[in-house]
């Protein structure tokens, strides 16, 4: 063999290749060559042979602790994250929760733990296993390359091993009932590429030119100036036939999109007699808040201001909620910052006109009338004047019995 | 393998017999003595019932969990459960000793249920609405429908295995597999209405459409447990010691530390789902479990159900040593127990746990009735499938 390849190139002996006919011989030969002390061996069967790792003195694979590991990671990065981002950095009060609310943010922590642990085991596999590797020197055995997928054993001892001797370990093999021994050589220079099977490196760079269309489509929509989305990989779902608010329609003869209530019917929650109720005025003046202000009213109204208007105006109402701050932050230049609850403005102001704010807005406020009820706008209103209170409160608004006490604690 | 077999002890001998007698004493005097320990408390015979009630939905479980165990082994055609195959047959079969003690639950009828009670009905939309299925009537009869399925079912495996063990008739396996395929859907549409009848009822307003896959995830995982706690528990009587090896027991170690990762999962996907829409009608119940003592409850099932059992059977030599992985098992039985009373308690018993003795008593009793079918259905039975053409590979399966 070494006579017919060398040619120009210069081969060495990279190790001996045991065959061997089945399991049971292949398990003790295994065994007989971890008594030897060998360290550099590998077996190779053409399919997973029970107690081949117990023969062969392999110790228990990394593999589980790292998935571990990783999935620890991703579990506390997982958390860490959702802590970081809600309620750190960029505290954002949703549907009245907590700002780090655990059991939100569980699925997102099972998700990244799973995640994390399956690139452990994927990759810690691969990585433990020395792929990729595109090239063996094995593979020059024509036996080798038949047969072990197929239906031979063998054992390959490398020559690097410090216990190997071309000639010993011909002879261990041999005395371990092996079919066949053979030597299996390299070219003194392992990396050059020429070794490599040419499939190969048609095969990987056809791929990695395929790889490389997506993200070129994504740049040149990127560098062109147009008017319609850039990637539309499901265009349906942004071209929907649909009737945008306020356009005009050919479906109905008075061409508008929009349709008017059928003539004599009321939408529901539509018979708005008491109009002080409704619009927060009667008679062209601003009424008081019509609802008995109470602990549960209060609760009510903080628990909406929160979710509400709190992204803007601050959670304490001082007009330092996360948009303002932002806002401020990045110098928007259209940017109205919105008012403090304790404004002079808002303290004159009626209760009918924060109920009117809320419900249409104002100036550059937004109206939110079609997303708080009634009942609620007004336990808001009941709550802006309680953070009023906060920092606007005199002795008149302590009650009577109360007041001898927080003298008292006063001048302590 | 024949010579293995020779060398074991493969079926119950005097041990059955003692079963049956000692599980039958023990179990009449346990449940006397729950029954009338309970007129000691203030809650009178509503609390036995209610005990009852928890310790029937525990054991039902077990044999349920145990049916499920052989319907997933058939319909994969797995070979390495074929030895533990049996004593799943026989632990599944009683659930007709259930049937017999569901006697106690319809007796309690009255103090488990308020919709048996009609003035519950009278000012209440709602209940009004749930009327044409809660009514004791239509109770009763489909608790005969679930029973039907699962009595039929389980004797067909028991009888049909045991019937093989003299035959050695390949045939009668693949027609096992055959009715597994059925028998899967059957079994999870009775358990799922099952749990909504015995336990969901308990509060008719009530509902979540999760709770059937709950009751099975502790069903299939308490089984598993048991599995592993009553091997161990032969073995150590001398039987089944060559027969069931600790690759078995790694198997079903495998399969409790997966289903303990399946009970969180469902118990938290209730949960959250309710948590997060938190729409009154549906709270109700989670804060009534998260009121005064109950809420400490709460996190210890989270604590004991999930998060101890998952880090301990992460490893794999507790696994395969048949003590650690049976003490491993009590301790799952016990919290699959505690996660049962867990759900029937709260809605009697308001603001403390008030586990009791008599909790312990009835669980007694009712565990020593339930060995005693155990050894009934098993008779002179064989401990493993002797006629299971894949009992070779069973009792030759290494874990990888
Ligand atoms: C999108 C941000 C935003 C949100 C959300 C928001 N506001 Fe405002 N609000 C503003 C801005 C901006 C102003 C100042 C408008 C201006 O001066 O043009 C303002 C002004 C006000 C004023 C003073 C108006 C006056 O009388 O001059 C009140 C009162 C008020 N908001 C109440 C509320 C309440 C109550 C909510 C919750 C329902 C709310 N806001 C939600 C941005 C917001």
């Amino acid at each position: 063999m070494t006579d017919q390849s060398s040619g120009q190139k210069k081969m060495k002996l990279h190790g001996l290749l045991g065959e061997f006919k089945d399991i049971e011989s292949i398990l003790k030969a295994s065994a007989a060559i971890r008594d030897k002390g060998f360290k550099k061996w590998d077996t190779y069967t053409p399919f997973p042979v029970h107690g081949i790792e117990k023969a062969m003195g392999i110790k228990k694979s990394l593999v589980p602790k790292i998935v571990f590991t990783c999935g620890l990671i991703g579990g506390i990065g997982g958390l860490g994250l959702q802590w970081w981002t809600n309620a750190v950095n960029y505290p954002w009060i949703v549907s009245g929760k907590p700002l780090f609310s655990v059991p939100a943010n569980i699925p997102i922590v099972f998700e990244t733990t799973v995640l994390l642990a399956a690139f452990g085991a994927v990759f810690g596999m691969i990585f433990l296993n020395k792929l990729p590797q595109l090239y063996s020197p094995l593979f020059t055995s024509k036996n080798f390359s038949q047969g072990a997928t197929n239906d031979k054993f063998f054992v390959y001892i490398e020559a690097q091993d410090p216990k190997f001797s071309p000639d010993r370990t011909r002879e261990l093999l041999e005395s371990l009932n092996a079919v066949t021994v053979e030597e299996i050589e390299e070219e003194e220079h392992a990396w050059s590429p020429s070794l490599s099977p040419k499939m190969a490196w048609s095969i990987g760079s056809i791929v990695f030119c395929l790889i490389l269309i997506p993200p070129l489509y994504i740049a040149r929509a990127q560098a062109k100036d147009r008017t319609t989305t850039r990637v539309q990989l499901i265009p349906d779902m942004d071209q929907q036939p649909r009737v945008n608010a306020q356009a005009a329609s050919t479906i109905f003869v008075d061409g508008r999109g929009m349709r008017n209530y059928v003539d004599g019917t009321v939408p529901r929650g539509g018979a708005q007699t008491n109009t002080g109720y409704y619009t927060g005025a009667e008679n062209e003046e601003w009424v008081s808040n019509p609802l008995p202000v109470n602990r549960a009213l209060l609760e009510r109204g903080q628990n909406r201001f929160d979710i509400y208007c709190a992204a803007c105006h601050g959670i304490d109402g001082s007009g330092n909620g996360p948009i303002a701050i932002r806002a401020k932050r990045l110098r928007e230049p259209n940017w109205v910052p919105p008012l403090a609850m304790t404004d002079s403005t808002v303290l004159e102001r009626p209760d009918g006109h924060l109920f009117n704010t809320i419900t249409n807005g104002i100036r550059n406020m937004p109206a939110y009338g079609d997303q708080i009820h009634v009942e609620d706008r007004w336990a808001i209103v009941a709550y802006i004047r309680a953070l009023q209170k906060s920092q606007h409160a005199t002795l008149q608004d302590v009650p009577a019995d109360k007041r001898e006490q927080l003298r008292e604690e006063g001048q302590k | 393998m024949a010579k293995r077999l020779e060398n074991d002890t493969i079926d119950l001998g005097s041990t059955g017999a003692s079963f049956l007698k000692m599980g039958a004493i023990v179990g009449a005097i346990g449940l006397a003595i729950a029954l009338f320990g309970s007129f000691t408390t203030e809650m009178k015979l509503e609390r036995f019932f209610l005990s009852y009630l928890v310790n029937f939905a525990f054991f039902l479980s077990l044999s349920i969990g145990a049916l499920f165990f052989i319907l997933t082994q058939h319909i994969g055609r797995a070979g390495w459960s074929v030895v533990v195959r049996r004593v799943s047959e026989g632990f599944a079969a009683n659930v007709g000793l259930m049937l017999v003690l569901f006697i106690g639950v319809f007796l309690g009828m009255g103090q488990l249920y308020s919709w048996t009670n009609p003035e519950a009905f009278a000012n209440d939309p709602i209940l009004q609405g749930k009327q044409p299925y809660l009514n004791t009537q239509f109770f009763l009869i489909r608790i005969l429908v679930y029973f039907g399925v699962w009595i039929l079912l389980t004797q067909y495996f028991l009888r049909g295995s045991a019937k093989q063990d003299s035959t050695k008739d390949p045939k009668k396996t693949e027609r096992m597999q055959m009715v597994s395929a059925p028998g899967i859907p059957l079994t999870a549409i009775t358990v799922t209405f099952a749990s909504f009848d015995l336990l969901m009822s308990r509060d008719p307003h009530w509902f979540s459409t999760i709770f059937g896959v709950y009751y099975f995830a502790g069903s299939f995982l308490g089984y598993f447990s048991l599995m592993a706690v009553f091997f161990c528990f032969l073995q150590s009587k001398g039987m089944l010691k060559e027969t069931v090896t600790p690759d078995h027991y790694h198997d079903i170690g495998k399969y409790m530390f997966g289903f303990t990762v399946f009970w969180a999962y469902i118990a938290f996907s209730q949960f959250m789902l309710i948590w997060y829409g938190n729409i009154p009608e549906e709270t109700v119940w989670y804060i009534r479990r998260f009121e005064g003592g109950w809420l400490n409850a709460s996190y210890f099932l989270l604590i004991g159900h999930f998060i101890i059992p998952f880090f301990i059977l992460l490893f794999r030599e507790i696994k395969r040593i048949p003590a650690a992985l049976a003490a491993v098992g009590v301790w799952i039985l016990a919290m699959h127990w505690f996660d049962l009373y867990w759900i029937v308690m709260p809605e009697s018993i308001k603001g403390h746990v008030g586990i009791s003795w008599i909790d312990i008593a009835c669980f007694i009793g009712m565990g020593g009735l339930y060995l005693a079918g155990f050894a009934f259905f098993m008779g002179r039975k064989s401990l493993i499938p002797e006629g299971d053409p894949r009992l070779e590979e069973s009792l030759e399966f290494k874990n990888a």
